[in-house]
């Protein structure tokens, strides 16, 4: 109860009110661009809460009203497909930190205060968690058996890091100007191009990576 | 994506339905629809249409852009030009799979229609295929 309070506060506080409506086509957008970058994004815990919140104020309703069975169906199915959205969105995101819980929590641990976090704080716990069972079942599984000076090895060097390299299908939400996308040559060469709002480009996540945390580019 | 997903994102989309039931509004988290009133035209989801119309509560009526005549224009401008042209709707492919399985009696000359937009769709396919190259 006193989470849903803070909730309340942090709404009318920090952010302009938003209606249900808006923030499912948030939660959508950021289940799309979660499933189509490389790397952990910032966890959109609160938009994820507002809608449980609405799905069970809904489902309440629903138990209550037994007549008008027809209205029941068109309400559960729009809740079947919220509920799929939240689901698929927290499973894209576990899976990412089960992946790289190494880099992960670095960052985590490394990050300076004024930088919001990636990771909501159960989904923190988690990784740690995970974590200390991978290393503790490694080693009983595998590295007590190897010879002793093999034993010890680097986990910051040997953990795997998501690829940031790779390409993304995106589009322009807001006009962006001077965008810095630098060519591979051997001359390396800079090359600055301008995105225009409603235009989808192909090319590597790295440099609009801040693009798509402040929202101006979409992935698809 | 798998296909059901790309299915999920365009049935979000809006048609035009007549209903023969009536209904006063229904609030939904995503916004409000209704009210339905026998034979007048109401706007709902694409996901909403299919399931009333497999329930027998209605008719679909078929989007603009599902029109024999211009998808036929549709056609010859992408034949016509080297590059893609700029699609009827963002997800035609989908829309028509959709509207076409579940509301063929609402559609008129729902074949021609099914093999006017297969055809675009081949058109459009042979050039990224043939384009492929360039891209990368």
């Amino acid at each position: 109860m006193a989470d849903e309070n803070e909730h309340e506060e942090y709404d009318s506080d920090e952010e302009v009110e938003m209606t249900a409506a808006d923030v499912l086509l948030k939660l959508e957008e950021a289940w799309l661009n979660e499933k189509f970058a490389p790397e952990l994004l910032e966890s959109k815990s609160d938009l994820v809460e507002c809608m449980l919140e609405q799905i069970q104020q809904m489902e309440e309703n629903l138990t209550r009203c037994k007549k008008g069975d027809f209205r029941i169906i068109i309400h559960r199915m729009e809740l079947d497909r919220i509920k799929y959205i939240i689901t698929s969105y927290l499973r894209i995101r576990l899976s990412k930190i089960e992946k790289f819980v190494h880099h992960n929590l670095e960052k985590e641990l490394n990050r300076e205060d004024s930088e919001s976090s990636k990771l909501s704080n159960e989904e923190f716990v988690y990784a740690k968690q995970y974590a200390d069972n991978l290393e503790s079942h490694l080693k009983s599984v595998a590295i007590k058996h190897m010879p002793p000076n093999l034993q010890n090895f680097d986990k910051d060097k040997t953990a795997p890091r998501p690829n940031l390299e790779s390409y993304i299908f995106l589009k322009v939400t807001e006009d962006q100007e001077g965008v810095m996308v630098e060519e591979e040559t051997d001359e390396h060469e800079n090359e600055i191009i301008n995105l225009e709002k409603g235009a989808q480009h192909i090319m590597r996540y790295k440099p609009i990576s801040k693009l798509v945390e402040n929202g101006s580019v979409s992935l698809i | 994506m798998d296909p059901a997903e790309v299915e999920f994102l365009a049935e979000k989309q809006t048609v035009v339905i007549i209903p023969n039931f009536s209904q006063d509004k229904v609030y939904l988290i995503g916004g409000d629809v209704g009210p339905f009133n026998p034979g007048l035209p109401v706007e709902v989801p694409l996901w909403m249409a299919v399931n009333l119309k497999q329930r027998q509560k209605c008719r679909i009526q078929p989007p603009e852009w599902m029109d024999v005549g211009i998808l036929e224009e549709k056609k010859q401008e992408e034949i016509d030009s080297p590059i893609f042209q700029p699609m009827l709707n963002e997800h035609y492919m989908e829309v028509a799979q959709l509207l076409l399985s579940c509301a063929t009696n609402d559609i008129p000359k729902a074949d021609d229609v099914r093999t006017y937009i297969k055809d675009i769709w081949d058109i459009r396919i042979a050039k990224l295929r043939r384009d492929r190259k360039s891209v990368v």
